[in-house]
């Protein structure tokens, strides 16, 4: 199994008319996903590959039949208006990988995410692959040393961080089962914590990783869960950005440090007072990932 | 991209927020002038963009021309490169407030704040005493309701006859804030005056630059900057921090730079400047080492894991920046993701030794940075 996207995941794509979009639908549908419409505004009748376009997301799902989800491959700007299409359409599960989505457009995407019961991803991120079964967006899944089908749940802030830990995860001999993109925006249409609900619900989940960095409190929603024992699996952290100096922003909207709170040392000392283990570097993450397993695995080794 | 008090205020003016009636000047003289004008006693307040100017004495009250002169002169030779100043007339008041709208990213809902005890002390009071700091979420999508604003007032415990001149100001606010697509609207203090209104005796905004593509109106100012390099950065749409290391980062991602930044320090180097061009730059890898190279760095470590940032792409340009550019400091390349046995090719054959281990990249650049081999 996985989460949220699978084989059985019936998608449509927003934007796959345009360079980028066409490349990664066609990549989308030789991984397996079932991509079954596309949208474009004025391009209906139009193909990408196989795939028929339709002008407006009803008029693809009255043509096609239902839909699951809805990969954007929107413009930021425009980003806001797509997602409030899907919605009123039903889609409960939507990907944006728009970077520079405005920070009232993307709040109103968050509200309207928790208002309707919608799961929206990103924007800012690459997305989100179930390796060997779907993808909603734009990985190399080609690239085995880092792309391979297994039990750990990924969850990433950083899309270049995220191709540099799951390879640790590879070579410490793991696979994925799903990883997500919750992505690099200050507000994120899903947050760390919803997919460790959803990975503690996995079967074929055994622990998780999760790429955060400086800024926000995403990492410290986290812990929260790991102390509530709303997540029970182990968590292997990663947290960039603990030589950040105060008060510079580093790229990402969401990565400010504001007041010595939301520092990458905070989140931290919050993730292993609740009992995450925490790599410094990246190469740690896997040899952690595999001290975590084995401890669980061997009843000797739950001590106190 | 934050503005200075000036323009904030400016701002508060066109949404009929009341501000005292500053001027600006921008030497000791004409500010010695326009306080002479706006009659004593006055604050000199300087325009910088940092924070804690108060704390450093760059904003003053003055009751005569000689104090405002010491003011002005103090102001002027400070280190914060201070280039304009704004005289204001000092407001009689009777109680310093604090107001401001921010977002709260887990509810995707508006974050106002607010405290009858407003003024310098606020974040002190955030931790000392945080009952004291009311946090209301406003609707994002359906905005601000007057009920709203009203019901803030009546529990900052302002009398009713205040309460009903406070309202408006909260609803201002938060129509600027919406408008201008502020990620920031603060004023504090926010002064009540001793007729029952209100006075914003200082103005913070910070406007989204996401959403700058919609507000022409704002246009950053060069002294705005760090550095030359950092303004040269910013106009190619590529994200650039100052420092004053050894080793000069080139690399594609936020997190990756950042925890690339992190290695380096851990191994006991230190960053020149902070560079990264993927995504959408990943062509730009000549302006990019332009960039670098101005900053005369021990080494250029470029680190990269990219996905639609072409490994091959960024190899070539790696190439014909080096070709161009002829760096005299060594060059350490760790470049993967998507193209790369290409990109490793074309690295090969323009004589570098393409790394793929990050760390292995780091600790290389460090010892090269130090004047020892890789």
């Amino acid at each position: 199994m996985s989460i949220l996207i699978d084989r059985t995941t019936r998608a449509i794509v927003m934007g796959a008319t345009g360079s980028e979009g066409s490349f990664w639908t066609g990549h989308m549908v030789q991984l397996g996903t079932q991509v079954v419409a596309a949208v474009t505004p004025g391009k209906e009748g139009e193909r990408v590959g196989d795939i028929p376009v339709y002008h407006t997301v009803r008029r693809a799902l009255d043509a096609r039949g239902h839909a699951d989800s809805a990969m954007l491959f929107v413009p930021p700007r425009f980003t806001k208006d797509a997602v409030f299409e899907c919605l009123d359409a039903g889609i409960k599960l939507i990907v944006t990988v728009a970077d520079g989505i405005p920070l009232h457009d993307a709040l109103q995407i968050r509200a309207a995410a928790r208002a309707s019961g919608t799961t929206i991803i990103g924007g800012n991120t690459s997305g989100i692959i179930s390796p060997g079964k779907a993808m909603l967006g734009m990985f190399p899944y080609w690239i085995e040393r880092v792309y391979k089908p297994g039990r750990i749940g990924v969850m990433t802030r950083s899309g270049s961080l995220t191709n540099e830990v799951t390879a640790m995860v590879v070579r410490a001999g793991f696979g994925v089962s799903t990883l997500v993109g919750v992505g690099g925006d200050s507000v994120p249409g899903m947050r760390f914590a919803e997919v460790l609900t959803a990975l503690e619900l996995d079967p074929e989940t055994d622990a998780a990783v999760m790429i955060g960095e400086l800024g926000g409190t995403m990492e410290e929603e986290a812990a929260d869960m790991i102390r509530s024992k709303a997540f029970t699996k182990p968590l292997v952290a990663f947290v960039a950005g603990r030589h950040a100096p105060q008060g510079k922003r580093m790229g990402h909207a969401g990565a400010i440090v504001s007041g010595g709170k939301g520092s990458a040392l905070d989140k931290i000392h919050a993730l292993q007072s609740a009992g995450a283990l925490t790599a410094d570097r990246a190469s740690m993450v896997g040899t952690l990932l595999a001290e975590a397993l084995a401890h669980r695995a061997s009843p000797r080794g739950i001590t106190a | 991209m934050k503005l200075h008090e000036f323009q904030a205020k400016a701002l508060f003016r066109d949404y009929d927020i009341p501000t005292p009636q500053g001027e600006l000047a921008s030497t000791v003289a004409s500010s010695i002038e326009t306080a002479n004008r706006i009659g004593y006693p006055c604050v000199i307040k300087s325009q910088v963009l940092r924070g804690g100017r108060g704390k450093a004495g760059l904003v003053d009250i003055v009751h005569s021309p000689e104090e405002a002169r010491t003011a002005s002169e103090f102001i002027f030779a400070s280190d914060w490169k201070v280039r304009r100043v704004l005289v204001e007339p000092a407001i009689d008041h009777v109680r310093e407030l604090y107001l401001s709208f921010s977002a709260d990213a887990p509810s995707g809902a508006h974050l106002l704040l607010a405290s009858a005890d407003g003024g310098v002390e606020i974040e002190e009071l955030a931790r000392t005493a945080p009952d004291k700091i009311i946090r209301a979420r406003i609707d994002s999508i359906r905005g601000i309701m007057p009920f709203e604003a009203r019901a803030l007032a009546y529990d900052l415990g302002l009398d009713p006859a205040i309460a009903k001149n406070f309202a408006p100001i909260v609803e201002k606010l938060f129509r600027l804030y919406v408008e201008k697509d502020a990620e920031l609207a603060e004023i504090n203090p926010l002064f009540l005056t001793g007729e029952g209104s209100f006075v914003a005796a200082d103005a913070k905004l910070s406007i989204d630059d996401n959403a700058l593509f919609r507000h022409t109106e704002f246009q950053q100012e060069d002294a705005d900057f760090d550095s030359d390099i950092a303004r040269e950065a910013a106009a190619e749409g590529i994200p650039y921090l100052q420092f004053d290391g050894d080793i000069s980062l080139m690399c594609a991602g936020a997190g990756l730079t950042t925890a690339v930044y992190d290695l380096v320090v851990d191994f006991g180097g230190s960053v020149a400047n902070y560079l990264e061009f993927g995504g959408p730059n990943y062509r730009k890898s000549v302006r990019a080492m332009e960039l670098c190279v101005r900053n005369k760095p021990k080494v250029i470590l470029i680190v990269t894991f990219g996905t639609i940032a072409r490994a091959d792409i960024m190899a070539e340009g790696i190439v014909e920046a080096i070709g161009r550019l002829k760096p005299t400091c060594p060059i350490v390349t760790c470049i993967r993701g998507t193209g790369e046995e290409k990109a490793h090719e074309i690295l090969r054959n323009a004589g570098l030794t393409p790394l793929i281990d990050t760390e292995e990249a780091v600790r290389s650049a460090v010892a090269l940075s130090k004047g020892g081999r890789p």
